[in-house]
């Protein structure tokens, strides 16, 4: 079943990607034309076939020592420097919830 | 005689520096002269860095003048992927999202090229978050093939492999997720290599897909590949980087011991060589390889890859899936760009991807997000992960019977910027190196000639079992020496229009 431009605007808020003007258009025309190119998979959902999820199959949870690291720690100001809206020693951000002080 | 360092291997570059013939500031101003001299053209760098470049020449001449032993790449100039991170410099992934972000800290392949020796030369061009086959997505520029400037690089690692093609740089580095450094040396006429997943440490390197993505160099001789190759895995495994493995730096020696092959045995793809879309003049190339291959020695033998034909399918689930996960960090809060003027939080996050992502960068986002949606997950997600256990069986099989199989590294030639607008289309550019991915093993292009329909660089893949990398290295010698213009020099060189054009070292 095709997706809609509904369905596309539902993926999109979920992706918080904004698509705007002929944008949601494009997209649904390429969300169908790629979810068409995937069909072959869906002949590999064989009962018998275990998933593999990492091309190194055995490797398993690595752990390193729980002990500070001080060569990997990003100084403060190096961590804030990429930052568009920084104050103090935070980043800044607009209300969370709703319409508040930006 | 005054000639171009461009006529230099890495490896004549690092002895030349080591016997005093030239210092590394010399090299570096030819290098840096050269690029003034061919970027216009050719458009390979998001960033030119000749202060780092200085700097770090002047070290390797003064170690020299304290007699201090050098490393084995000492002075020779390098490209680094817009994806790696070095103090320094940018690392835009050639997006609009990051067109201002510095980099914190320096990505473990880079530093260690750099404790190897190398000259950081500037930030190579790519397809934006290294989503495309053609490096025409970079939100800057595109790139233009230096064996015609009508045509694409390849990509996503297309700066990399023109960098290296059009004769700026002996080595650079590249990242390949679904053919990403592959593609690009074939259509470039460069050798590429993607080493088993693991080989090589991604800290440092904005991620894409992090069950496929794999760090690797570019050079235009393979035993310059192979000096790259020992520089990233020596030091052993990266405790930063959790899927990272031991390695042990024999590629230089596995370059070096390329000569009798009785004994190996080669696998063919039947269905691959008489595959739909794959041109003559490529079959024709991969057949010189095997003929190279079968004079060294090797016996030719026919292997099946009965599954591999689900490797695209699955490769765009899993893709997706993985960027959509990496990328969810693009929220304009940390680092990248930010809408000015939202209220609120969520507002901001869209209208921020909305704007600093391009339009592939968000179907990937798109298709990741749906594949990984309630009700659509169970469907295709593990169906997915099922046809690479699939996939990888089919190469646990081959590997049973030979040591390595030979393939084309792509459909087709280089083709023309524009030439194909459909982005599911340009998805078949990998239909010969994504199942690598897939399944992790590593893999080679390495240049064949010219075809002779197009007059552009061919080229041959070669696969190897996984951590079985520096067979890849001793196999692609063999052609090399075959098909090369002259003992230890490479198949193509540099691309003619380029060649000596400034960059001349006294």
């Amino acid at each position: 079943m095709a997706l809609t431009n509904d369905d596309v605007l539902g993926i999109a808020d979920y992706a918080r990607i904004a698509l705007e003007g002929d944008e949601l258009a494009q997209m649904t025309a390429y969300m169908n034309d790629a979810v068409a190119m995937l069909e072959p998979v869906l002949a590999y959902n064989l009962p018998d076939v275990e998933p593999t999820f990492h091309p190194i199959g055995d490797l398993s949870n690595v752990m390193r020592v729980d002990a500070v690291a001080p060569e990997r720690d990003l100084a403060r100001e190096t961590a804030l420097a990429n930052a568009a809206s920084a104050k103090g020693d935070s980043f800044r951000v607009p209300s969370i919830l709703g319409e508040g002080e930006a | 005689m005054a000639r171009s360092f461009d006529e230099l291997t890495a490896q004549e570059i690092a002895a030349g520096i080591a016997a005093g013939t030239f210092s590394a500031a010399e090299v570096t101003a030819a290098a840096l002269d050269a690029i003034a001299a061919r970027e216009t053209e050719v458009q390979a760098f998001l960033q030119v860095t000749p202060e780092l470049a200085q700097e770090a020449a002047a070290r390797i001449d003064a170690a020299r003048a304290a007699g201090e032993a050098l490393p084995p790449l000492a002075g020779v100039p390098l490209a680094v992927k817009d994806n790696m991170n070095l103090v320094g410099t940018r690392t835009t992934c050639a997006s609009r999202m990051l067109e201002t972000y510095e980099s914190p800290y320096t990505a473990t392949c880079v530093a260690r090229m750099l404790a190897a020796g190398c000259i950081p030369v500037g930030k190579a061009n790519m397809d934006e978050f290294a989503f495309g086959s053609s490096t025409d997505s970079s939100a800057f520029h595109p790139t233009n093939n230096p064996w015609d400037t009508a045509r694409v690089p390849g990509g996503s690692s297309g700066g990399s492999a023109a960098a290296v093609a059009a004769g700026m740089v002996p080595l650079s580095l590249g990242s390949d997720t679904g053919g990403s450094i592959r593609q690009p040396a074939a259509l470039c006429g460069v050798v590429g290599m993607k080493p088993t997943y693991g080989a090589v440490s991604r800290y440092g390197v904005v991620a894409f897909g992090s069950s496929l993505d794999q760090v690797g160099p570019f050079g235009r001789t393979v035993a310059d590949v192979a000096l790259a190759m020992d520089a990233l895995v020596s030091g052993g495994r990266d405790p930063y980087d959790s899927t990272a493995q031991d390695v042990v730096p024999g590629f230089a020696a596995a370059a070096a011991s390329a000569e009798d092959l009785a004994g190996t045995r080669i696998g063919l793809v039947p269905a691959f060589m008489e595959a739909e879309g794959l041109t003559a003049e490529v079959r024709t190339g991969v057949e010189r390889a095997a003929s190279a291959l079968e004079a060294a020695g090797a016996e030719l033998v026919e292997v099946d890859l009965p599954h591999v034909d689900a490797a695209i399918a699955a490769y765009y689930v899993i893709g997706p899936a993985e960027a959509f996960s990496n990328l969810a960090r693009f929220d304009g809060i940390r680092y990248g760009y930010q809408e000015p003027g939202c209220t609120n939080l969520a507002d901001q996050s869209a209208r921020s991807r909305a704007h600093g992502f391009g339009a592939e960068a968000k179907r990937r986002q798109m298709l990741g997000a749906y594949l990984l949606s309630s009700g659509v997950y169970d469907q295709y997600y593990y169906a997915a992960q099922k046809a690479r256990t699939l996939i990888t069986e089919d190469y646990s099989a081959a590997f049973a019977r030979v040591d390595a199989i030979l393939m084309p590294a792509t459909p087709h030639a280089a083709f023309r910027h524009g030439e194909i607008s459909d982005p599911t289309q340009m998805y078949l550019s990998d239909m010969y190196t994504i199942s690598l991915n897939i399944a992790g093993n590593g893999g080679i292009s390495v240049p064949v000639g010219l075809g002779a329909d197009s007059g552009l660089p061919m080229a041959a893949q070669l696969v190897a079992p996984a951590f079985a990398d520096e067979r890849l290295i001793t196999y692609a010698a063999v052609i090399e020496r075959a098909l090369g213009r002259a003992a230890g020099g490479s198949v193509l060189g540099v691309a003619p229009a380029f060649a000596g054009k400034g960059g001349e070292l006294r």
